[in-house]
């Protein structure tokens, strides 16, 4: 099976090292003008260790398709062994995937990051806690419609601070969250994670903005701007008075 | 006699004012505890608990403060991989999975107390022959490191990543060297680091920068853990934790011979470039297999054999700081995110570091030690108790952490593609067994490589001849020539016939 994984895993790279090698020849190598450095020679170019690897990575991807189809790589290549999953497997990456890629892409930039985190570890939680494909799509669909709506409604980046994003959001986890608890009725994880769902994000993103002063996504957003509102105007002068 | 006085008259003063400091001791018993729960949570590393400590502190925390936290969790976090290496036949980092093979069985005979008490106090002699060795050995290679030029310092990036390749491969030794490549690639992204000319941005201006080291950390160490963890899995039995934990003087006299040999073991493999825990937790249980008394106990239930990879895997903290410290080449996978620490607070580790900051570390490492032996004896039955969590419950928050400390260190919503886009090619690779830390210690030297190879070759006016002309560069021409040679199988075979004639 590893050996059929390599033949599409030395495919990939073989194409790969064609392609960062044609590009390599972008930068000029023999005698041209380099950043202002005109006839310099070869050893000056900024593509000389570019070249070597890509030309290094493309040796080695022969080589490796060379071993996977002396070993029967290539002739299992198409089956789902070759390609390594079987149905659930490949439903289980592909709603992982979904829920990530909706997360960084459409939810932490545009979307208060409690309520985001907050949906994340919902879905992932309780769509992959038990394994069941009808809750891995129900969790994937969850995170998809908030981050899609965030994505399609507040593409550019002027309009992340508007706000009905956070609101799908939140209505979407409470949903999800009463949907789990319905369905998972005594079992202590689900019972466990809307409380982990909620405190995690507070506490990380409150001691990552207030405790090591540090960059935090969306500080207008919904609920942190008011945390932050809070901790100035509220909670600070208590003790710098 | 007068170079040992001045070294620990040196240690000395930065450990008392280490521990002066009250602050000390909050950076340090939080982030131990911190690093006890990554290493003893399976599916969570050490290298993940120093990155995201790394994202969390930035340069915002002062670096004495965060080098403490980092050192605290590196150190708790490799002790931490044998709770459940012991008690659920589970190694929680790959630096642990020699400890399974007997810490399981003493754990089932009963035994397991004992074990998990031994096992604390090797790993803190360990970590003490570790940084005595950081604490001596640092300064002889930096008197040597004065003769290292440009061409010694690309032959030995090109040495750190060919090992490590090696070394770290499951599979396949040319897997390793392809995840070597794919990392110095990634490197070779934005402006040259001599004529600022611009590679493979694609007219994307974040690009130009290249790729920032903590999001390819994030994504290589902790995005294919969160994919490959978020399944339902049935846990193993977790054996029960009898007998006392605290050890008696007697036992650890009995054991102090392997310990010792252990740690010099575990220190000289961490002192090898690119090279991990996990390797010396094997070489030195491999080489406690053959010389010791119990060797047909080994795998069965043999203390030495358990004690002979948790000394080893905890010495090789010090020993991988050696080369990170001296020539700026991390010597595993944990110390390549403590290599990102040292960036982002503008700090090049090599010969010009400033010696002050090599005795805090080794300092730190000590106080460390200490602290891990203390929470270790008194706190084990506590962790114990989180060994059954499931993956589903801590993996998101681990998410979470991740996408907020990669955020912040490099304040844009950009880092975050680049750690999630590292983080699937780095789980489809793993999911053909490429080891994921040359790829990362290729990102991480790849610039000092490319920086270093050209500057000789400018130097020299193209001049190959450079790399064979100085003695140490050609002693690591050869390091690298024979490394690569001995992967040809025509020379593979040809060696092995020699060595059975002779």
């Amino acid at each position: 099976m590893l050996r059929a994984r390599d033949f599409w895993g030395a495919l990939v790279l073989l194409a790969a090292s064609i392609f960062f090698l044609w590009r390599t020849f972008d930068i000029p190598l023999w005698g041209g003008n380099r950043a202002g450095v005109s006839n310099a020679e070869w050893y000056n170019s900024a593509a000389i260790v570019p070249l070597g690897i890509f030309s290094a990575l493309l040796v080695l991807s022969v080589i490796l398709l060379i071993i996977s189809i002396r070993a029967g790589g290539a002739r299992q290549a198409l089956t789902s062994v070759g390609l390594g999953w079987d149905r659930i497997e490949a439903l289980r990456f592909t709603t992982i995937a979904v829920i990530l890629f909706f997360y960084i892409a459409g939810l932490v930039p545009r979307v208060d990051f409690i309520l985001g985190s907050g949906l994340l570890i919902t879905a992932l939680t309780f769509g992959f806690h038990k394994g069941l494909p009808e809750r891995m799509i129900l969790s994937a669909s969850a995170v998809a419609m908030a981050g899609l709506y965030a994505m399609t409604q507040h593409f550019p980046q002027a309009e992340w601070r508007a706000h009905d994003d956070d609101w799908v959001t939140l209505v979407l986890w409470i949903a999800l969250t009463i949907g789990a608890l319905r369905r998972a009725r005594g079992d202590r994880v689900i019972r466990a994670m809307p409380i982990i769902a909620l405190v995690a994000p507070v506490l990380l993103v409150c001691a990552m903005a207030f405790g090591f002063r540090q960059n935090v996504p969306n500080r207008g957003g919904l609920i942190f701007s008011q945390i932050e509102y809070h901790y100035y105007v509220t909670l600070r002068p208590l003790w710098r008075s | 006699m007068e170079f040992l006085i001045t070294q620990l008259a040196g240690f000395g003063g930065a450990f008392l004012a280490l521990i002066v400091d009250p602050l000390t001791y909050i950076y340090l018993i939080i982030s131990m505890l911190l690093g006890i729960t990554f290493g003893a949570l399976p599916g969570l590393t050490a290298t993940l608990a120093v990155t995201i400590l790394t994202g969390f502190f930035g340069n915002k925390v002062p670096l004495d403060y965060s080098l403490i936290a980092l050192l605290g969790a590196y150190v708790g976090a490799i002790y931490g991989g044998s709770y459940p290496a012991i008690l659920l036949n589970i190694p929680g980092t790959a630096a642990s999975a020699a400890t399974a093979m007997d810490g399981y069985q003493l754990a089932k005979l009963g035994r397991g107390g004992e074990a998990l008490g031994l096992t604390t106090t090797a790993s803190f002699i360990g970590t003490l022959i570790g940084s005595t060795a950081l604490l001596i050995f640092v300064w002889l290679l930096l008197l040597l490191s004065q003769n290292i030029a440009s061409p010694e310092k690309a032959l030995l990036a090109l040495f750190g990543i060919l090992l490590s390749g090696t070394l770290m491969s499951e599979d396949l030794v040319i897997k390793g060297w392809i995840s070597g490549l794919i990392g110095l690639a990634m490197a070779m992204v934005g402006l040259d680091p001599l004529l600022s000319e611009t590679r493979y941005t694609f007219g994307w201006s974040y690009m130009l920068s290249g790729f920032q080291v903590v999001p390819v950390l994030m994504g290589a160490f902790a995005v294919p853990q969160i994919i490959e963890g978020m399944r339902h899995t049935q846990m193993g039995q977790l054996a029960e934790l009898r007998g006392r934990i605290t050890p008696s003087l007697s036992r650890v006299r009995q054991h102090l011979p392997t310990i010792a040999r252990s740690g010099v073991i575990g220190t000289g493999v961490g002192a090898l470039p690119g090279v991990g825990e996990d390797v010396a937790g094997w070489v030195s249980y491999g080489v406690g297999k053959s010389v010791s008394k119990e060797s047909d106990k080994f795998g069965k239930g043999s203390f030495d054999g358990l004690l002979s990879s948790e000394t080893a895997n905890n010495a090789c903290i010090g020993g991988a700081l050696i080369p990170l410290l001296v020539l700026g080449i991390p010597g595993s996978p944990p110390a390549a995110a403590l290599m990102g620490a040292f960036k982002l607070n503008n700090i090049i580790p090599g010969p010009t570091i400033d010696p002050a900051i090599i005795l805090r570390v080794v300092a730190i490492m000590v106080l460390a030690s200490l602290a891990m032996f203390l929470i270790g004896l008194f706190t084990a039955r506590i962790f114990v108790k989180i060994l059954l969590l499931p993956k589903v419950v801590f993996l998101p928050i681990v998410m979470v952490l991740t996408t907020i400390g990669s955020f912040s260190v490099g304040g844009g919503i950009n880092d975050l593609y680049l750690m999630l886009g590292v983080g699937f090619v780095a789980y489809f690779m793993a999911m053909q067994k490429f080891p994921i830390a040359p790829l990362v210690i290729g990102v991480i030297l790849g610039g000092l490589f490319d920086e270093t190879f050209r500057r000789s070759l400018l130097i020299s006016g193209g001049d190959l001849t450079v790399f064979t002309s100085r003695p140490i560069a050609a002693t690591l021409l050869g390091l690298n020539l024979a490394l690569v040679a001995s992967q040809i199988p025509f020379i593979k075979r040809g060696f092995a016939r020699l060595t059975r004639r002779a």
